[in-house]
């Protein structure tokens, strides 16, 4: 008797049963949104219904997970070298305050004397050199892309306004851009490798000097990204040569910077997370100085120091280039990896509940081979 | 009284400590400095400077820039500085003989300034493995 009323029991709910599982695992399925996030792996980004089986699915979580793993490494990296990038700059310092100090002092000195020095001669222009400075490496979010953008809008406005131009390329992703370009001339490829010295900066230095003395190009533009924060950064361009004997740095539209002030930028950290701080300092000019006695012409003192002048600029140049792209290396990883958990999770539970789906199936099944022999 | 010899490059303070005398290698001749030197300011050469520290003479490798020498205190900037005990002796002289085929080959004015500029900072590197 009781028996009976079990297996009826049993035996009524069942059609009902099946169907609602029937119906539940498609109202699973459908709703999944699935986005194509950056690392989904390069299997089929939409789950066709019952015909990706379990195991699919677990080693497609399973790479989701090392894919972040990987990503989480890299912003940890790119960190630590952002740490770095920002030693080496505070390394430059004394070396660009004394640099400001000294030719404030002789300016004072020259006064009322002409000053006739090769690297500040401005000429007509008629052929302008840019300077491109890229990455090395990819992943780095839109970084790359912005300066090329860049120089290609400065290359066509020189275009309009019926100038010659000349690329000298640093870094592998521009010279890898310009090489399959080969209608845009370019006179160097170099290289700045991982972090960026006196002697890649004197290499960059060398050519920029020989073309402007030899008087193939007269002007020299620096194209490299400012590193404003940690999210944000800017490609500039500015004037390298001819410079100015007060050593001001000027923008492209002509904004003078005084050469004095100075941008420094920190990483620390605010409320558990990371961020950067600028502060702009003023190199202390000591209104009294010994008056110093030249031992050359002073002509030929200042002929020594804007070569001087001329490499820290390109050194600081590249060495805020690897900070924004470190900067924006940090952030696309760090989005790379919270997508990644993100992806993780909504797979995990797709591939829950079809187990799930798919136990309850097997009972389902085994209970109507039992009702069946009754 | 001790001279206080600062030597700085773009990227790194080579020298910051005191030292008995220097020699070194201006535009217009080599110029040896002791304490109480009157102030100047002059152009550096790509040449050797010769540091002496207790009767030890230290040599190094300059690659052009300025020097300031003021109450006792000698200020060099110059776009690189090399120690001779960091010069690998093999990879200088390669880069001599690479210098040097360099200016062979240089046509046009640009080339040959900057190959002359090349092998005249190799040549220097040499010297300072070769001199004391």
């Amino acid at each position: 008797m009781a028996c009976s009323n079990l297996t009826t029991m049993w035996v009524s709910p069942k059609p009902s049963l099946s169907d609602s599982s029937s119906l539940s695992f498609r109202s699973v399925l459908n709703p999944l949104p699935l986005p194509n996030h950056n690392t989904s792996p390069s299997r089929s980004s939409s789950v066709s219904p019952i015909q990706s089986s379990l195991r699919e699915l677990r080693d497609r979580i399973d790479s989701v997970k090392n894919t972040q793993k990987i990503t989480e490494a890299m912003k940890l990296v790119a960190a630590a070298k952002v740490r770095r990038a920002q030693e080496a700059v505070v390394n430059g310092r004394p070396f660009s305050e004394t640099l400001v100090e000294v030719l404030y002092n002789i300016n004072e000195q020259l006064q009322t004397d002409d000053i006739d020095v090769p690297l500040t001669k401005i000429r007509p222009v008629k052929k302008v050199a840019l300077v491109v400075v890229t990455g090395d490496r990819g992943l780095c979010g839109g970084f790359n892309n912005f300066i090329i953008k860049k120089a290609e809008a400065r290359i066509k406005e020189l275009q309009g306004l019926g100038l010659d131009y000349t690329v000298i390329s640093v870094g592998k992703k521009g010279n890898s851009y310009f090489l399959r370009r080969p209608y845009i001339p370019v006179d160097k490829y170099l290289e700045a490798g991982t972090l960026p010295t006196a002697k890649e900066a004197q290499a960059v230095a060398d050519d920029v000097f020989s073309l402007f003395i030899s008087e193939e190009v007269d002007k020299v533009e620096l194209l490299y990204t400012k590193f404003v924060s940690l999210v944000k950064s800017e490609p500039v361009i500015h004037t390298l040569l001819p410079l100015s004997p007060k050593g001001e740095i000027c923008d492209i539209n002509g904004n003078c910077v005084d050469a004095a002030e100075d941008e420094l930028f920190r990483l620390t950290t605010k409320e558990g997370k990371l961020t950067v701080e600028r502060e702009t300092f003023r190199t202390p000019t000591a209104d009294f100085s010994p008056i110093l006695q030249f031992e050359q012409d002073p002509v030929q003192i200042l002929d020594a120091l804007l070569p001087l002048y001329l490499n820290s600029q390109i050194l600081r140049a590249l060495q805020e280039s690897l900070a924004s792209e470190l900067a924006a290396r940090m952030s696309a990883m760090s989005s790379a990896s919270d997508n990644a958990s993100d992806l993780k999770k909504s797979l995990s539970m797709v591939y829950n509940r079809k187990r799930q789906a798919k136990i309850t199936g097997e009972i389902l099944e085994i209970v109507a081979g039992a009702n069946a022999q009754v | 009284m001790t001279l206080n010899l600062c030597v700085l490059t773009p990227n790194r303070i080579v020298w910051d400590s005191e030292v008995k005398e220097i020699i070194l290698s201006t535009n217009s001749g080599q110029i040896g400095v002791l304490p109480n030197h009157a102030p100047i300011a002059t152009a550096v050469d790509i040449g050797i400077l010769k540091i002496r520290l207790n009767n030890q003479w230290l040599t190094m490798a300059l690659m052009g820039g300025f020097a300031r020498i003021g109450n006792n205190e000698i200020t060099i900037l110059v776009n690189d500085a090399e120690k001779n005990s960091d010069i690998d002796p093999q990879e200088a002289q390669q880069t001599l003989e690479i210098a040097e085929a360099n200016l062979r080959k240089a046509e046009g004015k640009r080339q040959t300034i900057e190959a002359n500029l090349a092998l005249r900072r190799a040549r220097t590197r040499v010297e300072a493995l070769n001199t004391i």
